[in-house]
Parts: structure tokens; C-alpha cells; sequence
């Protein structure tokens, strides 16, 4: 069976104070698969993906991951194979310096120094960043933040990557450099992301949430042409193709 | 510019210097703490009417600044910042301790004045030796240090995580502040408003406490803060430990003060 497969079956999830949140999530992501997860504010996205790294446990319903299925014993294996890049790389970066917090991870992985080391060279190459390992973190600018809180991800050689909002608070180039760098990675991705135009470039598959249920599930091109559905569920159709007639 | 915000800008300074690299800073952060706690725990031992002993101490704080290439002028300023709160501490003693102990020109100067220029002066050698330890070592280097002595990890990772969350916290206090700036059309912060701002910093930072353990989990955190860089205590640190303690055990027995003040009359005579 597949390390990379995704496959989530009636997950429901209600919080503490009784908002439902996910009311019976089903889908299934197999290998290398780029699938955005795209919905209103408060949709369950943010809900859904903190399941997807067991900070959360499913009230009812399963989530399997690789051939794991997700409960709180194999929360350690499931965050072996999945690498969540925060939406705010200030909560993801918490060492004193950007070589530092990419080795973390692989250090807790028990990988003696020397390969840590290797890994955090090879991780910050693959996001152009490697004149950063030694900058403290919290004097980066946004770009080179979220450059280095996907190196502390990749170091970790995760086979499913899940991004939350990647492209929030970039700016137009640093943005389109995400966008190319991502399209680099052979990795099953799973994007969260208001940018419906990023979903463009990198996603040809996306599940819409709507009220913490799939409201669509299906290739990104004819989701994002019905105008209807969007409308439906607080969404906009993407700025590129309003201005050219639905295919 | 806030006084918030300038001191959150000192807190970057002290930072660029760690980063220098002279021989002192290549030293092992373990041979600087243990050489700064020797120092820290023989100038408190002095008895508290002590003056003239204390003073040869002050070798200490500006050998480090010399060594590490910190700037006079930013340590002054960071022990006068805090200042207030030394002499908060010993401003009671003038008036709780009126025994004359000795007299200046006819001026009986009573107990309590001496031993509040005794906490000063303590204060002073103290703050500035912990700060220069903190400019030649790094905050972080620091942490590993005391970790690598046995500090119970609990406590060094705390300590970690307060200095890298600080700034954050600085930022989030600051948009706060200017937040609220930008629509009191010059009033002071009532109450009721000081409440509301502080309760709201706590929130967040609950928040945010919550998913930095998230992400710390999702990377396999388990407890421990691990180390890159591998340590090495050689015979340069064991020199500067040796040499300074026992510095400071020479200075603790011999009051060197009263000694060159007594050569120098009798020179004199």
C-alpha cells in the first residue's frame, strides 16, 4: 500500500463549545496528487488539516493515512509522513535561528548531527534560501519566513505535504516564486487557500468545503467554471478566467 | 517612537553583537557562565556595608567588554534602564538605618546611605556582568550552556521560547497599542481600556501558545530542545574559568582598594 495515500471516511468533528465543524468528511488522495481544499471562513478547513497532522482526533469517522489509520498511539507515525507548513510561519519558527529550526525536526527524528546538518542544507537549497541558515527568524521578511518554515517541513522528508494559506501576506513576486518552487515538489500536496488563482497553477484536483461537508469534489478547471456552486458555497470565481468565456 | 518600541529595537542590538566573532565569543558559552556565576555569587557574599573590596571587581563586567567588543555606552544605558528597581530596593535603608559609621569632612554618613551605595554598586557589577555574558555569548548559547550543566530541561526550554516569543509579543503589543492610539484622539488609557488591552494580549498569546505547540509536535517535539552545534570544553575554557574564579577568591580575601590606599599614603608619609 501507497505511503501517500490520503483517505478520510465520514470524519465528523465538533468543538468544545458545540460548534460542528466537520460533519461527515469523505475523500481519497493517492499518490502525488495536488488537491486543493478551498471553502468559506469557518468552512472546516482549518479543522480538517489539523487532522490531517493528529493535533485534532476525529469524534466519528476514520482518517487513513499511508496504511495508518489516525488515533492517538500512531499520532507520532502520522507526522512522520505528513509535513504541515502553519499559516503563520511565526508559530512555525520557533528556534533561534533558521539552521536551527530546520534541524529540529530531523534531530527529533533521532538523525545524528552530521546528517541533520546535511538535510538542513538540502532542504533550505530546495527553497532558495540557504544564505539564511544562520539569520535569527524573527528578523526575515515575510517571503524568506515562509521560505524558511517549508525548509523546516522538508527537511524532514515528509511524503504528504499540507500547506495552510501558502501564499497569505506575500507579495506579488514572492508569491509567484512560492507558486514555482511548489510546482517543483513531487510530494501528494494538499493546499489549503482562499487564492483561487494559486489553485490554478498548482492543484488539478479541488474539494470545496461547505459547512464541514464536501460540497464538490473534482477537477480544478470545471470547479472553478461553475459559477453557481462558488456563489453557493462564498466563493469567487478565479480573476483569470472571469474574463474569458467558460470552457 | 514608543519607549516599547525602542526597547524592542535594544533587544536586536543585543543580538548583533552576539553574532561578533572574537576569541572571547568563540568560547565556550559553559566556560562564560561558570566564570560569570563565580563572579555573581562572590560579590554577593560581601557583607553589606562593603564598598572599597567590591570596587576591583568591576575588572570583570569590562574585561568582557573589552574582549567581546560590546560598547561601553550600550551597557550603561541597559543598567540604568534597570536602575529603578535596584534603587527601589535599597532607598528604605537611609531611613531605617540612621547609625553614623563614618564621617566624610565633619559629615557623619549613617549605615543605611553606605549600604544602599553597597546595593547600587552590587546592582551594578551584577547587571553589567550579565549582560556583557549575554552580548559575548548570545541569549540562546546561554540556555544551551545551562542545559549542558544540568539545568532541568523544562526550565532551559522556557527560557528559550520566552526570548524567541518576546519580539512577537512586542509586535502583537504594539499593533495593540497603535490600534487603539489611532482612534482615542489623544486620551489616556482609562482603566476599563487597560483591561480590555491587556486581556486581549493574553488571548492572543493563548492562541498562539497553542499552535506553536502544534507546530513544535508536528516536528517531533517530546520534551527536548536538541543541540546542532557539538560542544567542546577545552583547555582555553578551562583556563578562563580557573583564571577568573580564582581571581575572584583573591579579591574576596585581599581588599585590594584598601591595600593600594594604604600603599599609596604610605608613600605619601
Amino acid at each position: 500500500m501507497s505511503h501517500h495515500l490520503v483517505e478520510a471516511r465520514e470524519l465528523h468533528f465538533t468543538y468544545p463549545d458545540g460548534t460542528p465543524a466537520l460533519r461527515g468528511v469523505s475523500f481519497r488522495i493517492t499518490h502525488g496528487e495536488a488537491v486543493a481544499l478551498v471553502g468559506a471562513n469557518g468552512a472546516g478547513k482549518s479543522t480538517l488539516l489539523q487532522h490531517l497532522t493528529g493535533c485534532l482526533l476525529p469524534a466519528a469517522g476514520s482518517l487513513l493515512i499511508g496504511d495508518v489509520y489516525l488515533d492517538k498511539k500512531t499520532r507520532p507515525v502520522i507526522r512522520r509522513t505528513v509535513g504541515m507548513v502553519f499559516q503563520d510561519p511565526d508559530d512555525q519558527l520557533f528556534m533561534p535561528t533558521v539552521g536551527e529550526d530546520v534541524a529540529f525536526g530531523p534531530l527529533n527524528l533521532g538523525l545524528p548531527p552530521a546528517e541533520a546538518q546535511r538535510r538542513v542544507r538540502e532542504a533550505l537549497a530546495a527553497v532558495g534560501a540557504e544564505h539564511l541558515i544562520d539569520r535569527p527568524s524573527y528578523k526575515l521578511s515575510g517571503g524568506e519566513k515562509r521560505a524558511a518554515s517549508i525548509a523546516t517541513v522538508l527537511a524532514m522528508s515528509p511524503n504528504i505535504l499540507v500547506l495552510d494559506e501558502p501564499s497569505s501576506n506575500l507579495d506579488p513576486r514572492g508569491r509567484r516564486l512560492l507558486i514555482e518552487m511548489l510546482q517543483t515538489f513531487t510530494h501528494t500536496k494538499i493546499i489549503a487557500t482562499h487564492d483561487l488563482d494559486l489553485v490554478l497553477d498548482l492543484c488539478p484536483r479541488t474539494i470545496v468545503l461547505h459547512r464541514g461537508i464536501v460540497a464538490a469534489d473534482g477537477p480544478t478547471e470545471a470547479i472553478m467554471n461553475d459559477e453557481a456552486l462558488l456563489r453557493e458555497c462564498r466563493l469567487e470565481k478565479p480573476l483569470r478566467l472571469q474574463f474569458r468565456p467558460a470552457t | 517612537m514608543s519607549a516599547i518600541e525602542s526597547q524592542f529595537f535594544a533587544l536586536g542590538e543585543t543580538d548583533r553583537l552576539a553574532r561578533q566573532d572574537t576569541p572571547l565569543h568563540r568560547l565556550d558559552g559553559r566556560a562564560k557562565l561558570l566564570a560569570t556565576l563565580a563572579f555573581l555569587v562572590t560579590v554577593v557574599s560581601f557583607d553589606r556595608y562593603e564598598l572599597s573590596a567590591l570596587t576591583p571587581f568591576v575588572v570583570f563586567p569590562v574585561a568582557l567588554c573589552l574582549g567581546g567588543n560590546v560598547p561601553g555606552r550600550w551597557l550603561w544605558r541597559k543598567i540604568l534602564f534597570a536602575a529603578p528597581f535596584a534603587v527601589l530596593i535599597g532607598i528604605f535603608n537611609p531611613l531605617l538605618d540612621r547609625q553614623p559609621l563614618l564621617m566624610i569632612g565633619g559629615l557623619p554618613i549613617s549605615g543605611g546611605w553606605i549600604s544602599f551605595a553597597s546595593i547600587l554598586l552590587r546592582f551594578t557589577l551584577t547587571v553589567a556582568a550579565a549582560l556583557a555574558l549575554t552580548a559575548v555569548t548570545g541569549f540562546n548559547n546561554v540556555c544551551l550552556a545551562l542545559r549542558r550543566l544540568g539545568v532541568p530541561r523544562a526550565f532551559v526550554v522556557q527560557l528559550l521560547l520566552l526570548h524567541r516569543y518576546l519580539f512577537v509579543l512586542v509586535e502583537e503589543t504594539m499593533s495593540l497599542v497603535r490600534a487603539r492610539a489611532l482612534r482615542s484622539c489623544g486620551r489616556g488609557t482609562s482603566l476599563r481600556e487597560f483591561g480590555s488591552l491587556t486581556g486581549h494580549l493574553l488571548l492572543r498569546t493563548l492562541d498562539r501558545a497553542q499552535r506553536v505547540h502544534q507546530a513544535m509536535s508536528c516536528r517531533g517535539f517530546a520534551g527536548a530542545m536538541p543541540a546542532l552545534r557539538p560542544a567542546r570544553f577545552g583547555g582555553r575554557e578551562i583556563v578562563f574559568v580557573l583564571g577568573w574564579t580564582s581571581l575572584f577568591v583573591a579579591l574576596r580575601w585581599v581588599n585590594v582598594s584598601r591595600w593600594l590606599g594604604a600603599t599609596v599614603l604610605g608613600w605619601w608619609s
